[in-house]
């Protein structure tokens, strides 16, 4: 069992690492958030350096959950579409084994690129004689959960859907959306428009919500955090709440994907 | 070794498509240490059938046993199974030395990189290990499908199409590693449409039509002698009989049929004209005879399991 979940792990590592699409991916992605902050760098006051560095990070934060979303894209579609899978269920590796194993090392690409972005931004902190703040910390850890919330709600939908259709509607059926058109649908009630349809789609986008996935849970009550890099003692447990949410997130896509994959015709 | 009953596989095409009986009631035997060939036109349904037996592919109906099991994917069945696909549908990302150690550790025990170094080594793969996957030629793909076999001993062995695309020098290769991997004791199943093939390697052979096993018989009872004919070969110096049928000239060689009941009077011409005769035996039917005479022929599923139980 521990060695095919490693053959699997490693495979999929190798995926990642010769994956050209992937490598162009985050380079240009880099580039263009090296180009937006480079000329906030000649900045010279610790007020505006402070500014860069929240700037960066959460540049950097919102890199790392489009590379979850690529990475799992890539790993489930990929493997799908090459029919390579057949070489690996027709032998004692089970479909459950295959799927936890390609999460475990999408997750593990993750928190590798999470770690490096804390520690680039402790250095910068360090370099820049900023104090260093827990907040960093925080966030860091809030995106890691987010990445990982993303990475799974997209496995699961590259595995039921086209690469492309599972793009648009991860894009479309998220807690985002559902919330934007509910609040838009309250804004005209409030304005007296007070018809039935309108109250129907209301409650309907109200539904929607609720059970859409959320990529970032509590973000409302953790705002703060991102733009300060402070952390009260009362804001740790929001993190504890991302955490269960995610988790149970991720059992959920998880089960529906090996579903999907086990009525699959790997032919 | 493995056992079919009565299987169907319905496919439909597309959503609200008409639906397509690619297996129409598949029964068949495969015995331990067999080299079993499937045979069959395109369409016929022998991929259908070898995903079927591999798990790949859930029967609409009927009952399915490999080892004494039913085949699913990733079960414990496969400790003793290996599958080469038609298509090589392999990790392509992955070098030669990793896809051949990957496959090899998805069988669930250690592999050393001696055992692996030791398969490459042997399949003429060791200066191509570290060129990737996605830049080998077919014949490349299919060796390292086989070297997973040679690090794992495998009981029962799948092959699709293996030869398709393969250039003459690797075909024979190829065969020498399917004997050498069936002299160790495993039982191959194989589908192919190259009869000739089958003639050299198989030892049992079950002809499939529109989805159905119309024969299933030992290749030699279906490569049997035919007592009506004789071959004969002979230098012609432009005398060939009006009895002699399927003649073919080759340089001074003429070579063809003649019946049973006139072999005494082709002997009188030979002697009379003095040809020198080259070759006189009865004529033995190739499989592709046998092929072409049950699939116009229309030979029952029953009249193919009838006789091989007279047989057996």
């Amino acid at each position: 069992m521990t060695e095919l979940f490693k053959a699997n792990f490693v495979a999929d590592l190798i995926y990642f690492r010769r994956s050209r699409l992937l490598l162009g991916f985050a380079l240009v992605f880099l580039l263009l958030i090296s180009l937006s902050i480079m000329p906030s760098l000649f900045a010279a006051s610790g007020v505006q350096k402070f500014n860069i560095l929240v700037q960066i990070v959460e540049s950097l934060h919102f890199f790392t959950q489009i590379f979850a979303a690529a990475l799992a894209l890539m790993v489930v579609s990929s493997h799908l579409r090459n029919r390579s899978l057949k070489m690996v269920f027709t032998k004692p590796c089970t479909p459950a084994l295959w799927l936890a194993s390609a999460f475990a090392a999408a997750i593990a690409v993750i928190l590798a690129i999470s770690i490096t972005v804390l520690v680039c931004s402790l250095g910068l902190s360090f370099c820049w004689h900023l104090s260093v703040k827990t907040g960093l910390l925080f966030s860091a850890l809030d995106n890691l959960i987010a990445s990982v919330g993303t990475l799974v709600y997209v496995a699961l939908m590259a595995m039921l859907l086209h690469p492309a259709i599972a793009v648009i509607v991860v894009l479309v059926f998220n807690a985002n959306t559902f919330y934007g058109a509910q609040f838009q649908m309250l804004a005209l009630m409030r304005a007296g428009n007070s018809s039935t349809t309108l109250r129907v789609l209301e409650r309907m986008f109200h539904y929607l919500y609720l059970i859409a996935p959320v990529f970032h849970a509590f973000e409302d009550k953790t705002s703060t955090v991102v733009s300060s890099l402070r952390v009260t003692h009362g804001e740790w447990r929001y993190l504890a709440y991302s955490l269960g949410y995610v988790l149970v997130l991720s059992a959920f896509c998880y089960c529906v994907a090996l579903f999907a994959l086990q009525r699959k015709r790997h032919i | 070794m493995i056992v079919t009953n009565d299987v169907h596989m319905h496919f439909r095409q597309g959503l609200w498509g008409r639906q397509v009986r690619a297996l129409n009631g598949m029964s068949l035997q495969v015995n331990e240490g067999d080299f079993f060939a499937l045979v069959g036109q395109n369409g016929a349904g022998k991929s259908t059938a070898m995903y079927c037996l591999l798990g790949l592919l859930r029967p609409t109906s009927g009952s399915i046993s490999v080892m004494g099991q039913q085949p699913m994917l990733g079960s414990d069945l496969y400790r003793d199974v290996a599958y080469l696909p038609e298509e090589p549908h392999y990790h392509l990302y992955m070098t030669v030395e990793e896809a051949v150690r990957y496959y090899a550790s998805l069988y669930g025990a250690r592999v050393s990189s001696q055992s692996v170094s030791a398969s490459l080594e042997q399949l003429g793969l060791a200066q191509f290990k570290t060129l990737p996957l996605s830049k080998c030629s077919k014949g490349m793909k299919q060796k390292v499908g086989i070297a997973q076999c040679l690090i794992h001993e495998t009981r029962l062995l799948f092959l699709d199409e293996p030869t398709r695309g393969l250039d003459p020098l690797v075909v024979r290769e190829f065969r020498e590693t399917l004997r050498e991997i069936h002299r160790r004791g495993a039982t191959i199943v194989m589908n192919s449409h190259v009869l000739s093939e089958i003639e050299m390697l198989a030892n049992r052979v079950a002809i499939l039509e529109a989805g159905k096993v119309v024969a299933q018989d030992d290749l030699a009872n279906l490569t049997t002698l035919n007592r009506e004919l004789y071959t004969v070969a002979f230098e012609g110096n432009g005398t060939a009989p009006e009895y002699l049928s399927g003649a073919v000239k080759t340089g001074d060689i003429i070579r063809g049929n003649i019946p049973k009941e006139r072999l005494f009077d082709f002997m009188e011409l030979a002697r009379v004209h003095d040809l020198v005769v080259h070759e006189c035996s009865l004529r033995r039917n190739s499989l592709e005879d046998s092929f072409f005479r049950i699939i116009r022929g229309g030979e029952s599923q029953t009249d193919g399991s009838k006789r091989t139980e007279a047989r057996s």
